[in-house]
């Protein structure tokens, strides 16, 4: 990623490059392949989303997220037969936390998305205009980045209607997450700005949009990766949390955060511990992979990047 | 150093901050879909019910009207009466109550916390690259992967019902000791008056059982709190070390023949624990949040669980009142960051 | 008090003892001047903001209004928004002055600059909070008259 190398001509032989020449001439690939950590967390990650694509396709929804008395025997300990145990719904956990893996996924992906989008959007206007934008626009992320990130949510689900489920959690935490975006792509993007070759490109009469798709967004392509992979972990743990407070998925769903607070409440106490040991299991894994994955792309990164990530 | 007109200035900026919380929390709840008036009246009441009670508090009144009357009471910390929670308690009861149980948790979990996570990152910087520096990375790591809402559950079990060594949720044995609240801090009031007060079964105990008895269900969930702010200090204070240690007066000194270890601890401590010591206060309101889902997991009833009840029900004026006391809570310990934060730094005169 | 040696947007309220502070800490009248000048440009930064925000509220409440919802429901949604904008800016102006000074020493520590400035970040909160005030009134204003 360095931008020495990015000259525009170069850029087009680059491409017709093969992949591993690619990657052996990328700092950032090369850095992050010889870090086995990063490697840990990269399988975690791979093999999350196949389970969760496994249980989306194969595991019928209905099935384990209605009450199973009759079916199952309740709580019942793991076993052969329930791996995992039995929730006090008799439901099978294991094929419930094999579906919470889809639900973490699939929720953890919309939110960070769009908070990344949110996010170049403002930071590149930020970046862009300057001046009183820049002033306003970031000021106020600021601010917003000040909040404690779980309390803010709280008080955001509040504004959503209890009937949009999960979404609610979705809604508020990509409010809360954007500004980490935007402070991130703001910098990238002001680093590339004031390089000398988009100051050429700009003399050479490129218009103002073909400079921002052409040269700031593949430059900030190696900064968005690594603060959306730092955040998908986070943003996994408090879309969990705000289930686990109640203010997110609706009562049966198998999101990891709902059965926490549903083995937390019931079961442990009565000594039901698996009921809540799989499923935070799970979330704690899959949280790892992401920070380790992150924090691995971090010390790759291009040191002048990396300034804008905390 | 510390000057008394910075502090009385910073005091004084406590009146914009909870005046822009309260206007914050006034906007958000005048947007949020519930009616107040309904929350109060039940789901099954008449309609007819439900307008009596929107005229009686108000809530008919021009939206600029409902703001001034807010404002003026929130002036005077008075929101009124608890909707459904505690019905007809005055809301500032309510926190009088249970504020200092979350004080007392969050507390005791930043002290665990700071006790250990600064001497680990230490220890993590000094052996740089070795065995210990990765051990102690990845269990940092682990510490901030691992959300407090399972690693509750999971000293509970280890702790509370494999060895059986400590309770699992509340704050004392209550079916052995009753405690009179007088300062709300559950571990100063057992030990101020000990059992004497108290005797409910005549047997004889220690004059600090339930004292004990206190102490013992603080240990779980303070640590559950202090391991994740722990692993968030240690990061801190490791990177910090480290960026101090490489600067020039840490090589000047040691090349004027200082021992190497002597050199750390002059010199590289105190400026390493400039940035660190801000972490601490940013990270406080994290900690509240981290007090909310504590207090959930092992069943406390603080001003965290207070506000998600309310927030869960509708119970707009404990909302606000609780939203208004975290604000100030952490405005004061952001107040106090600042000044030990100044005592370290000879650089900043305020 | 807190007012005395900071010029800020809240403490930009005329009051008597302030003009002869401001000459007091900068030297003669050329220094009185150039405080002056601030606090005009100060003003019209706020003012601009709170216009635009007035109109807007105006604006806002009789579009909302005639789309649909009742006139209490269109200024109650119009104006919590501007409080919505107001109160946030309260806190954004009162935490870059509190924490103002430690932010820009930590920067200095540290070696990073990511161009936060104590006065920009209130600048910032003054159009902010003019903007949402001036909602707030269009709002009011709107209801009253209609």
């Amino acid at each position: 990623m360095s931008t020495e190398t990015d000259t525009g001509a170069e850029a087009g032989r680059r491409q017709a490059r093969g992949v591993v020449e690619r990657v052996r001439a990328s700092p950032f690939l090369s850095d992050l392949l010889s870090n086995r950590l990063a490697l840990v967390g990269l399988g975690i990650i791979l093999a999350m989303i196949v389970i969760a694509v496994y249980a989306r396709l194969f595991v019928d929804l209905e099935a384990i997220s209605l009450t199973q008395f009759g079916t199952n025997p309740p709580q019942a300990a793991p076993s052969a037969e329930y791996p995992f145990g039995t929730d006090g719904q008799a439901r099978d956990i294991f094929p419930r936390v094999l579906y919470g893996a889809w639900y973490a996924v699939l929720y953890g992906t919309i939110t960070v998305g769009v908070s990344t989008i949110a996010g170049v959007g403002l930071g590149t206007l930020a970046a862009y205009f300057g001046d009183v934008t820049d002033n306003v626009v970031m000021r106020s992320m600021d601010v917003l980045l000040a909040f404690p990130s779980l309390l803010l949510a709280l008080a955001l689900v509040a504004i959503f209607p209890d009937g949009l489920g999960l979404w609610r959690a979705v809604a508020a935490l990509t409010l809360v997450y954007t500004p980490r975006f935007a402070r991130v792509i703001r910098g990238a993007a002001l680093a590339v700005l004031e390089d000398e070759y988009v100051d050429a490109t700009v003399a050479l009469g490129a218009a103002d949009p073909r400079v921002i798709v052409h040269h700031v967004l593949p430059n900030c392509l190696a900064p968005i990766t690594v603060q959306s992979t730092l955040n998908f972990g986070l943003a996994i743990i408090d879309l969990a949390a705000l289930s686990f407070l109640g203010f997110g998925a609706p009562t049966g769903t198998p999101s990891w955060g709902l059965m926490l607070s549903n083995g937390v409440e019931f079961g442990l106490l009565t000594g039901i511990w698996w009921w809540s040991f799989f499923p935070g299991l799970f979330l704690a894994i899959t949280v790892l992979g992401f920070n380790l994955l992150g924090d691995g792309m971090r010390d790759a990164l291009d040191p002048r990047m990396r300034d804008a990530i905390d | 150093m510390i000057s008394k007109r910075f502090v009385a200035k910073r005091l004084l900026l406590l009146v914009p901050v909870l005046f822009g919380v309260a206007t914050l929390v006034f906007a958000i709840l005048q947007l949020s879909p519930g009616n107040p008036a309904r929350v109060i009246a039940g789901q099954r009441a008449s309609e007819e019910f439900v307008r009596q009670i929107e005229r009686e508090l108000g809530l008919n009144d021009p939206i600029y009207v409902q703001y001034g009357r807010f404002l003026l009471d929130a002036a005077q910390f008075d929101f009124g009466n608890s909707y459904t929670i505690q019905r007809n308690t005055p809301v500032r009861q309510i926190l009088r109550n249970k504020l200092p149980v979350t004080l007392e948790l969050a507390l005791y979990g930043q002290l665990i916390g700071i006790l250990l996570g600064i001497p680990l990152g230490i220890i993590s910087a000094v052996k740089q690259d070795t065995i210990t520096d990765h051990l102690t990375r990845v269990g940092a790591l682990s510490g901030i992967s691992i959300p407090i809402f399972w690693s509750g559950p999971l000293v509970i079990l280890v702790f509370a019902q494999f060895f059986g060594w400590l309770p699992t949720s509340g704050r004392i044995d209550a079916q052995r000791f009753s405690i009179e609240q007088v300062t709300g801090l559950i571990t100063v009031d057992t030990f101020v008056q000990g059992v004497d007060a108290t005797l409910s079964s005549g047997f004889a105990v220690s004059h600090f059982a339930p004292f004990f008895s206190a102490v013992e269900h603080m240990i779980l969930p303070a640590a559950t709190i202090g391991i994740y702010s722990m692993a968030l200090i240690s990061r801190m204070m490791r990177s910090s070390m480290l960026e101090v240690t490489r600067q020039d007066y840490i090589r000047t000194a040691r090349a004027k023949g200082q021992g190497a270890k002597i050199t750390l601890m002059k010199h590289g401590l105190r400026n390493a624990l400039i940035p660190v010591i801000t972490v601490i206060g940013i990270q406080f309101g994290s900690l509240l949040g981290g007090a909310v889902l504590t207090e959930t997991v092992f069943g406390i009833a603080g001003i965290g669980t207070l506000l998600v009840q309310a927030i869960e029900v509708g119970d707009y004026p404990v909302v606000q009142g609780t939203v208004l006391v975290f604000a100030f809570l952490f405005t004061l310990v952001n107040l106090g960051v600042d000044v030990t934060y100044s005592a370290l730094d000879p650089r900043i005169d305020q | 008090m807190a007012c005395a040696t900071r010029s800020t947007p809240g403490c930009a309220t005329p009051s008597t003892d302030r003009g002869t502070i401001v000459s007091a800490d900068e030297d003669g009248s050329q220094g009185s001047n150039r405080g002056r000048r601030e606090r005009l440009s100060r003003i019209r930064l706020v003012g601009f903001a709170g216009a635009v925000g007035l109109a807007l509220g105006v604006f806002g409440t009789l579009v909302v209004a005639t789309t649909g919802a009742d006139g209490r429901g269109a200024s109650t949604l119009v104006f919590s928004l501007g409080a919505l904008a107001f109160g946030f800016a309260l806190l954004g102006w009162s935490g870059s002055v509190a924490a103002g000074r430690s932010i820009e020493a930590t920067q200095a520590h540290l070696d990073t600059d990511t161009g936060w400035t104590e006065s920009g970040s209130r600048r910032a909160m003054a159009r902010i909070g003019g903007f949402g005030a001036g909602v707030m009134v269009g709002a009011s204003v709107t209801t009253l008259l209609v």
